[in-house]
């Protein structure tokens, strides 16, 4: 089999270890410190879903998480926005511990949680009217904004069923962007997305990320997708789930789909490949089949 | 399948083409009208009776009597064995089944002709005077069994509270206290209102309870991220979340409240539309009795009916939303509302003429 010689996935140009160079000076928003969660099986079994899980991120880094399923992804993105409590280790947000949901750690959810019964305006005031207080004017004003921001002014009186599951997600995006939170928690929030809109949704969070001050934990599945969003990949093993490493991502920004094809993306990928599919895996997945066709109709 | 062809028949949850949903909806009632019609006006089908046109020479029997064939014709041998001459008559059916044309005649005079006593209250009034006492229990019950129903399904600390008490109270049959509601309330309405409210109560506590618990908790953890206090939580994720469902489960229990005032008017309170059937079932006058039940059914189906066409609009966020008389009935009175008023001389017959 013919493979591309690629180059190693931390070979860096002079620009872009110069950005991490920058990004290590911002100020650390989050930091994760041994964070352990186990749960206790009917059965009277613990299982340990996070084992000491321990990083920081930066004022505007975007962060991916990734991993092999039943590594803890999405139990690490609830126990950072606080929707269950940890069984050991702390999470620090601006050096504050972190214990119960708070209007600062906003959440991007896989399904869609828009409120079925407002409007799509309404949606985006909803946490400006219950945690900022602001007026049922101030907060249309505000909204307004953030709609406009996520191209979907036009649709504001529309209700979320009237909605693309792409546009559900931007509204998401916008209701959770709109309380100015200090980090915003994305769990695999285009898992359910066709691959084009996925696509279309990647290049509309790397826009929003630009002009907004807000710092990502994008949790995913789908490594094209880490390669092409983060700054850094928190890469995480499963049973239980620990962080294997953390990779600093070499494709030079502003990102854009063409520099899917380029060797560095590529020696990327190759890395988080090998790391979350191992050759010894592959090998074991060989389903126990025998032939169930006449001899010589074979389709290799 | 071709474009134009409608879903299968009997495959689950095909989708119906409204066309036939109306002919479905239509045909619902015509099928058991004409199996009424059937028995009713085929001859040989039931006819058990017979309606005496001459009595011969049997002399239990007086013409425009109802008898029983059976039983007449066996005298009509004993009879024709002597040389008499037989009874004869037209086959009937019992004065308990009245024929549709009949029950219509009496839908239509029951509201034109006065009761048989002077002191005895007529259909219209009877009716009027059931759907007060159902409104009242209804409004009663609602009023503290929709709040606690919700917050019991949202807090689980009030569910442990009532719930084991509900569960067993429910179980005690509502007539079971017409005699203590007699007793303490006295023979009036109020013990009529109180069964349907013990009747109602229990079980609309209990659905509306387990409603609300099958709001999507992803919902709540979202508005919990967007800084909702708990309060907030009850008050603008879970009321509004579940009050589509918790309509539909009112309109069910509506249904429920009018068993329970059958069985309340049944107990010694002589009112309501339970006592005109008693009474004109007293008379004999079963096509009245069937008019009566059948105006029932319809007040409670165009009740449904009108809920059901308001509920569409109350709750424009559903997939069965649709505008109609009600939005645009707000929308009307929203107008009025906002248009501008003369601040002197309003209400006087000059300034609605400036108005207008």
């Amino acid at each position: 089999m013919e493979t591309l010689a690629l180059p190693s996935y931390r070979a860096q140009d002079a620009a872009v270890s110069a950005r991490f160079a920058r990004l290590r000076q911002r100020p650390v928003i989050l930091d994760v410190q041994n964070l352990e969660k186990a749960f206790v099986t009917a059965d009277g079994e613990r299982i340990v879903a996070l084992d000491r899980v321990s990083f920081q991120a930066h004022r505007r880094e975007l962060l991916c998480v990734i991993g092999p399923s039943g590594c803890g992804k999405s139990t690490l993105a609830r126990l950072i926005a606080g929707l269950e409590p940890c069984s050991g280790g702390r999470v620090l947000l601006d050096g504050k511990p972190v214990d119960s949901p708070g209007p600062d750690r906003g959440m991007v959810f896989q399904g869609y949680t828009l409120f079925p019964w407002l409007t799509v305006l309404k949606n985006v005031m909803f946490g400006l009217e219950v945690s900022q207080g602001l007026s049922s004017n101030g907060a249309e004003l505000e909204a307004r904004q953030w709609l406009e921001l996520v191209g979907l002014a036009k649709f504001s009186a529309s209700y979320p069923h009237e909605l693309s599951g792409g546009m559900k997600q931007r509204v998401a995006i916008a209701r959770a962007l709109a309380n100015r939170p200090r980090i915003l928690l994305m769990d695999e929030p285009f898992g359910a997305l066709d691959a084009q809109t996925r696509a279309q949704m990647q290049s509309y969070l790397l826009q929003i990320w630009r002009e907004v001050d807000i710092t990502i934990v994008f949790i995913t599945h789908d490594l094209d997708e880490a390669v092409y969003l983060a700054d850094r990949i928190l890469i995480l093993d499963a049973h239980p789930g620990r962080v294997r490493e953390l990779m600093e991502v070499a494709v030079p920004r502003p990102r854009q789909p063409a520099q899917f094809r380029s060797p560095t993306f590529a020696a990327a990928r190759r890395h988080l490949e090998e790391l979350i599919h191992p050759p010894i895996e592959v090998a074991a997945e060989r389903l126990p089949l025998r032939r169930m066709t006449v001899v010589g109709d074979d389709v290799e | 399948m071709s474009p134009s062809s409608s879903p299968p028949w009997f495959r689950p949850l095909a989708g119906l083409a409204p066309r036939r949903s109306r002919q479905l909806w239509a045909l619902s009632f015509v099928l058991p009208l004409a199996l009424w019609s059937v028995v009713s006006y085929v001859p040989f089908i039931w006819h058990p009776m017979l309606r005496v046109t001459d009595a011969g020479d049997v002399s239990w029997l007086t013409p425009g009597e109802l008898a029983p064939r059976a039983d007449v014709e066996r005298e009509n041998q004993a009879v024709r064995a002597r040389g008499g001459h037989p009874a004869s008559g037209k086959p009937a059916n019992p004065v308990f089944l009245p024929a549709p044309h009949e029950v219509a005649r009496a839908l239509v005079t029951g509201f034109t002709t006065p009761p048989f006593r002077q002191d005895e209250p007529w259909l219209h009034q009877s009716l009027w005077h059931s759907i007060q006492v159902i409104f009242w229990g209804f409004l009663i019950s609602s009023s503290v069994g929709v709040p606690l129903g919700i917050l019991c399904g949202a807090l689980p600390a009030m569910a442990r509270l009532t719930e084991p008490f509900i569960e067993f109270f429910r179980y005690l049959p509502a007539p079971a206290f017409g005699a203590l509601g007699v007793a303490v309330l006295g023979i009036e309405d109020a013990p009529k209102i109180a069964i349907i409210v013990i009747g109602t109560f229990f079980q609309q506590v209990l659905i509306i309870a387990n409603t609300t618990r099958r709001i999507d908790p992803a919902l709540l953890e979202t508005a919990q991220t967007l800084g909702a206090s708990p309060r907030h939580l009850l008050l603008r994720v879970v009321v509004p979340g579940v009050v589509a469902d918790v309509y539909t489960d009112m309109r069910v229990l509506l249904g429920w409240a009018w068993t329970y005032l059958i069985v309340a008017e049944l107990i010694g309170v002589s009112s309501g539309i339970t006592f005109f059937i008693n009474q004109q079932a007293k008379y004999r006058a079963y096509d009245r009795v069937f008019a009566a039940i059948v105006v029932i059914g319809l007040v409670g189906l165009g009740t449904d009916l009108v809920l059901a066409s308001l509920g569409h609009q109350l709750f424009p966020w559903l997939k069965t939303a649709r505008r109609g008389w009600f939005s645009h009935a707000v929308a009307f009175a929203r107008r009025d509302r906002t248009s501008p008023r003369p601040s002197e001389g309003a209400g006087s017959p000059a300034a609605e003429e400036a108005r207008v």
